[in-house]
């Protein structure tokens, strides 16, 4: 079978505490092994900087970005990111290529694999549309993908969880997650979903859902209670009630408080926060506007229950979309532009808004601030997940301008001389001179998802690990990162070489290989015991025969959506 | 100064899309090297010098090139786009996209003209001695922005959707225009000798004036007195009252 | 006796997915819960003048021929032209959509859907302002005012009304139909319109008119609304405005009658902005009518495979998008095409005249699987399985909704994807040769 030896490559691999040490790396099918025979395909990495494949753990890649697609054919032609963005015609290998913000699922998967990426998280899958979310996996090459559910505005949910119904309610998450082949549990904007189902909105964790008689809060604490009875391999994934509006710290830090006292059935977090630049405002108002990553960090310091992303911005145009219809609302009605909106019966929303950061607006420049703020806060990177929520604070084609932000003081600082005066007093990333390593940018971008999500094959480079691997174009001990950000950001940008399940496909920058991906999910019906599965399921048909508009047979996604499964079964765990 | 005249050969039926005519492009090359640009005939490249006879007398930079098309090109696309400087003279029919994204210089077509002539026009003239098509002087589809400097005069009439999301520059049909002319205009000036009907919707700012008669006048108006506009005398309107815009619409 | 339940009908964009069909001997026997419309498509695949065998046009008269022989003669068309049209694709299958969208690529041809004789417009309004827009069940569930616009549903979408809109009863609907208003807005009284509880007459072309006016009227600026407009009285347009102010959640379906007609895209584009500022004061969203069952479903594998929702250009090797260019009816208007694919659509009878001669005009292949006027213009005819009876595949409701449809029973015939499938293969082969 297929063998591959990667001869002196400098390995950067966290979870094995490997840090850019000279050494081979051996790969038979598809995975890492001790030795490989004579015959073995060789690249020689000549000291490169090599990483497992990097893993976007929150990104919006299949599913609501087609309503994004539909409502910005002219992102279609920018092209401001050379060779990751734009149109490029059909090759031998590729398909057409398209976008920049919202690219085609074909440029997706080129553009991640080009960038050293092999496996993504969508952060929401649309219960009811899940075979939409599943289809555009399968549309995009290479890569492999899970999503994450929709649960924090179900009605079943908010139902059990108002009768104190919790073994009820772990056993409707373990349908719905089969239902629609998911990962995990995705809570946006708990409650607010449902309120905006009348045009309303939630304003803190205490608020009543109207109609429901329960509370963010209690919704909060009883999805997470039996995220981790159906021991599942992420915990709660929370996009915070107040997305985007000053003083929401306080909401942010609401929820990181009611989840200390929940047990983690696994060795990771049990809660993670979704893109917290967005709900870490200060100030009351949109002129007292400022940073609140000081509040937010120093109380993730002190605790270990929590992980989160940083939803950083990337100056320019990008397009949000989010589960969170209220503020995709008012952000249009705030920016006076296109709205798009889709609310599911029973279950939850979406919004879609473009939105063009720009370095003249103060708030715009603080938001920029505080992503890196809370990254460079926060001592442990362990807790810190490298996002940009693409494509909503900046599309994914940006990283290596993110990264080369978080190793360099320097580039901050020429940045920080451009900006507003005022955005400057409502930041404190001015007197933050921290510069990750390359070791900490590894941990940030593979091996934190590999335990936040409890994939053990993904996100390192030891013995039995998917041949997952980037090699950039870096000789580490050769390059002052702070100083030669430029250079770094060059390099990250395109791989030498890209290796996906032990295949090549990407070789010094180009595509040369699109193999299909698989898709991840995960079955905890085994944690479920059988009658109290049966009383849910009668609730679930009920439901079905009530009040949605399919039958239950035609909602759920069958094998047919999943040609390359990764079945991940909670009870062997 | 250096002239290039180009000949066309034979008129097409798949469209060509010449998108490398421009005073830029042609700017010191000889007859041989611009019978050399390749070009998109449908899905396969061909040169110019396979679509046109090409003359070349002389040799400049940009802003001394005068190019002469002579035939039929309404099958030939996208002339001039994007054109910094120089001078584009059509003597015949054009396709769609003449002049787009054009910056500076000057496109004279003395013929028709088809659909987006001046997309997203930046600078410099086009004049048209003939009808334009649809979205003479628009943006591009999705886009906010469309023309956003320059002049466009069209001596003849236009069809609908004139100067769409225009936000900049001049405007000036000396014959009637279709439905919807200046549609969330942003800060051009758009002027229409003869007839439009239902006008200027979604105004942000920006001034339309319409010497003929407004067809069914949009609702979103408020009229506002009078005020005088080259020498005469309009009633003048201001809106779109439902964006709050500033824009004035000047009407008899 | 096979009894299949949930079964899902492939006629409209309705795609009701509560159907019982019984099938004995390979043959249907029964059919419940269907319209008169599914119900004559699904009986009809036995019924109806079926394209027997692949024919190819001899001495100007068809011809029976091999699948083999009528693929390799599409593929040999297809290499060779220089700039083809594939257009239809709105009522088959998603799987099939995207193999034709992978030929298109490879043959630098334009592709389009049926969506450029019906809702295209409804795309490009979504490009200018976005769409607010729901899933059917919320207006089950919680609407209180539902506007048809320029929609029929009581022909054109029979079981649109009891499953979803009108008489609909849900979680906050229990009264159905007596907790509904139902306003129909058209330039003809019609069959809805005689059971809505408010019907507003329009002149013909002047929706957009209309449309500004209430907007006017929703944002306090009543002042600038002349007496009539689009001949209805201000009086009646500021009841509409209250009547929306005051619903608890009001959804706006509209159909070909505002995407077809006078400022087209323009119509759908303004009741964006309408609900843009309506949603304010209350909530309020917009749903099209979509005719075709998976008209929906082309645009959106379109969307996510090219970036773009139809009217694809692919001549210059990377998609190409503008439609009143790159639009079927465009391409052919102008006759600046060489040769035509046309899967699952007719246009030779839904088409302009002048669009039609071009048409005749050119090498034309057709795949479906029934005989129709466009049939009578093909050069190479590949009859096909009726995909949601006799071929399985993804389809997308008017709100976006996918569903599998399912086989009811077996056939001979290729799906339309196997058939798209193979030509690939064939043009792969042939441009590998040469
Ligand atoms: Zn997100």
């Amino acid at each position: 079978m297929s063998e591959l030896i990667i001869k002196n490559a400098a390995v950067c691999d966290p979870l094995n505490g490997i840090n850019c040490e000279k050494m081979d790396i051996a790969v038979k099918d598809g995975k890492i092994v001790e030795s490989v025979s004579s015959n073995a395909d060789t690249i020689d990495a000549k000291g490169k900087l090599t990483m497992a494949g990097a893993i976007d753990g929150h990104t919006h890649c299949a599913g609501k970005i087609n309503v994004g697609r539909l409502m910005s054919p002219h992102d279609m032609r920018m092209n401001p990111v050379n060779g990751l963005s734009g149109l490029q015609p059909a090759t031998s290998v590729t398909r057409a290529q398209a976008g920049y913000n919202t690219p085609n699922t074909f440029a997706l998967g080129y553009r991640y694999s080009k960038l050293g990426y092999t496996t993504l998280s969508e952060a929401a899958i649309s219960m009811m549309a899940a075979k939409h979310t599943h289809e555009e996996f399968e549309s995009i090459p290479i890569l492999d993908k899970w999503g994450l559910t929709l649960f924090g505005n179900n009605w079943q949910v908010m139902n059990y969880v108002r009768d104190e119904e919790p073994e009820k309610l772990a056993a409707y998450l373990a349908w719905g997650l089969r239902a629609t082949r998911g990962f995990g549990i995705k809570v946006v904007n708990p409650g607010g979903g449902e309120a905006w189902g009348w045009g309303k909105n939630v304003t803190s964790i205490d608020d009543e859902v109207p109609d429901f008689d329960v509370t963010p809060r209690e919704i909060l604490v009883e999805l997470a209670k039996a995220n981790e009875d159906l021991n599942l391999p992420h915990s709660i994934h929370v996009h915070c009630n107040n997305l985007g509006k000053p003083g929401n710290y306080e909401t942010t830090l609401d929820t990181m408080k009611i989840m200390e006292g929940i047990k983690a059935a696994r060795d990771r977090q049990v809660l993670h926060l979704a893109h917290l630049q967005f709900h870490a405002y200060a100030g009351n108002s949109w002129r007292e506007f400022e940073s609140a990553s000081t509040q937010l960090a120093d109380y993730i310091n002190t605790k270990d229950h929590l992980t989160f992303d940083m939803g950083q911005v990337i100056f320019g145009p990008a397009m949000t979309m989010t589960a969170d219809g209220p503020l995709e609302y008012s952000n249009a009605r705030m920016l006076h532009s296109k709205w798009s909106n889709k609310d599911v019966e029973l279950e939850d929303g979406a919004g879609v808004v473009p939105i063009v950061y720009s370095p003249k607006s103060f708030v715009n420049s603080v938001q920029w601030a505080i992503g890196l703020e809370l990254a460079l806060l926060v001592d442990d990177p362990w807790k810190v997940m490298f996002t940009t929520d693409s494509p909503n604070g900046g599309s994914f084609v940006n990283y290596p301008e993110a990264y080369s932000l978080l190793m360099s003081a320097k580039k901050r600082e020429q940045i920080i001389e451009t900006l507003p005066e005022l955005a400057i007093d409502r930041m404190v990333l001015p007197g933050i001179d921290r510069e990750l390593s390359f070791y900490e940018l590894a941990v940030m971008t593979r091996a934190l998802q590999s335990k936040m999500f409890s994939v053990d094959t993904i996100g390192h480079l030891g013995i039995g690990a998917n041949a997952d691997i980037a090699i950039y174009d870096i000789i580490p001990d050769k390059i002052d990162a702070g100083i030669e950000h430029e250079k770094v950001k060059q390099a990250l940008s395109a791989t030498s070489y890209t290796i996906k399940s032990g295949n090549l496909v990407v070789q010094d920058g180009e595509i040369v290989s699109s193999p299909r991906g698989k898709t991840y999910w995960v079955n905890a019906s085994g944690r479920v015991p059988s009658e109290i599965n049966e009383v849910t399921l009668k609730d679930i048909q009920n439901n079905f025969r009530k009040y949605y508009t399919v039958a239950m047979s035609n909602y759920v996604v069958d094998d047919h959506y999943l040609p390359n499964p990764i079945e991940i079964n909670t009870q062997e765990a | 100064m250096q002239k290039v005249t180009l000949t066309l050969r034979e008129k097409n039926r798949i469209p060509i899309v010449a998108d490398s005519i421009t005073p830029d492009n042609f700017a010191g090359l000889s007859d041989r090297d611009i019978e050399q640009i390749p070009v998109w005939h449908g899905n396969s490249q061909v040169f110019l010098g396979d679509i046109f006879e090409v003359v070349v007398d002389g040799s400049d930079t940009a802003e001394n090139v005068v190019i002469e098309i002579n035939g039929d090109v309404s099958r030939i696309k996208r002339i001039g786009q994007g054109m910094t400087a120089g001078e584009i003279i059509i003597n015949g029919n054009v396709d769609m996209h003449c002049g787009c994204t054009m910056s500076g210089g000057k496109i004279t077509v003395n013929g028709h003209a088809d659909n987006w002539i001046g997309c997203d026009m930046r600078g410099g003239e086009i004049e048209v001695n003939g009808n334009a098509k649809y979205y003479v002087g628009s943006g591009y589809r999705g886009d906010t922005t469309g023309m956003t400097g320059g002049k466009i005069t069209i001596n003849g009439n236009v069809l609908d959707f004139l100067a769409e999301h225009m936000s900049g520059g001049e405007i000036h049909v000396k014959g009637d225009a279709g439905l919807l002319l200046g549609l969330a205009n942003n800060g051009g000036t758009i002027i229409v000798d003869g007839d439009a009907t239902m006008a200027a919707g979604e105004m942000k700012k920006g001034l339309i004036v319409i010497k003929g008669t407004v067809h069914e006048m949009l609702p979103v108006y408020r009229e506002d007195g009078t005020e005088e506009f080259n020498g005469e005398t309009y009633r003048k309107f201001t809106g779109d009252v439902n964006i709050r815009g500033k824009g004035t619409l000047l009407i008899k | 006796m096979n009894v299949i339940t949930d079964a899902i009908c492939p006629f409209c964009g309705s795609l009701c997915d509560d159907l019982t069909i019984k099938v004995e001997n390979n043959k249907i026997t029964d059919i419940q819960r269907a319209c008169v419309l599914g119900h004559n498509k699904i009986a009809g695949v036995t019924d109806h003048a079926r394209i027997e065998a692949p024919l190819v046009r001899k001495d100007g008269e068809l011809v029976e021929t091999t699948y083999e022989d009528a693929i390799e003669r599409a593929a040999e068309i297809l290499v060779n032209s220089k700039r083809a049209l594939s257009y239809g694709w709105s009522s088959t299958s998603c799987e099939a959509v995207s193999k034709a969208i992978e030929l298109a690529e490879e043959t630098g041809s334009v592709i389009d859907s049926c969506a450029n004789v019906c809702h295209g417009p409804t795309t490009l309004a979504v490009h200018e302002k976005g769409s607010p827009a729901a899933s059917l069940g919320q207006v089950k569930n919680r609407a209180d005012l539902v506007i048809f616009w320029g929609c029929n549903p009581v022909h054109a979408h029979p079981r649109h009304m009891s499953r979803y809109s009108m008489y609909a009863k849900g979680f906050f609907t229990k009264k159905g139909r007596k907790g509904r208003h139902i306003a129909v807005v058209d330039v003809r009284e019609t069959d809805t319109a005689k059971i809505a509880d408010t019907y507003v007459q329009v002149d013909p072309g002047c929706d957009f008119m209309l449309l500004q006016a209430i907007r006017s009227a929703i944002n306090d600026n009543e002042d600038v609304i002349p007496e009539i407009v689009g001949g209805v009285p201000k009086e009646t347009i500021l009841e509409l405005a209250t009547m929306m102010k005051e619903a608890r959640f009001s959804c706006v379906f509209y159909g070909m009658g505002t995407t077809q007609t006078r400022s087209k895209y323009k119509n759908g584009d303004a009741v964006s902005s309408l609900l843009y500022d309506l949603n304010q004061y209350s909530k309020s969203v917009m749903i099209p009518m979509r005719g075709h069952y998976n008209v929906t479903g082309f645009g959106q594998v379109c969307n996510w495979e090219t970036g773009y929702p139809n009217a694809v250009d692919f001549t210059r090797k990377f998609a190409y998008y503008n439609p009143g260019e790159t639009g079927a009816s465009d391409t052919l208007l102008r006759g600046d095409v060489d040769a035509a694919l046309v899967a699952a659509a007719d246009p030779g009878s839904h088409f302009a005249q002048e669009a039609v001669k071009c048409l005749a005009k050119i090498p034309l292949i057709q795949i479906d699987p029934y005989h129709n006027p466009t049939t009578e213009l093909a050069d190479i005819v590949i009859p096909a399985a009726v995909v949601g009876v006799e071929a399985e595949g993804t389809a997308y409701r008017m709100d976006s909704i996918p569903l599998r449809m399912k086989k009811f029973i077996d056939t001979d015939f290729k799906s339309d994807e196997q058939i798209v499938t193979d030509i690939l293969e064939k043009v792969r082969e042939l441009k590998r040769g040469a």
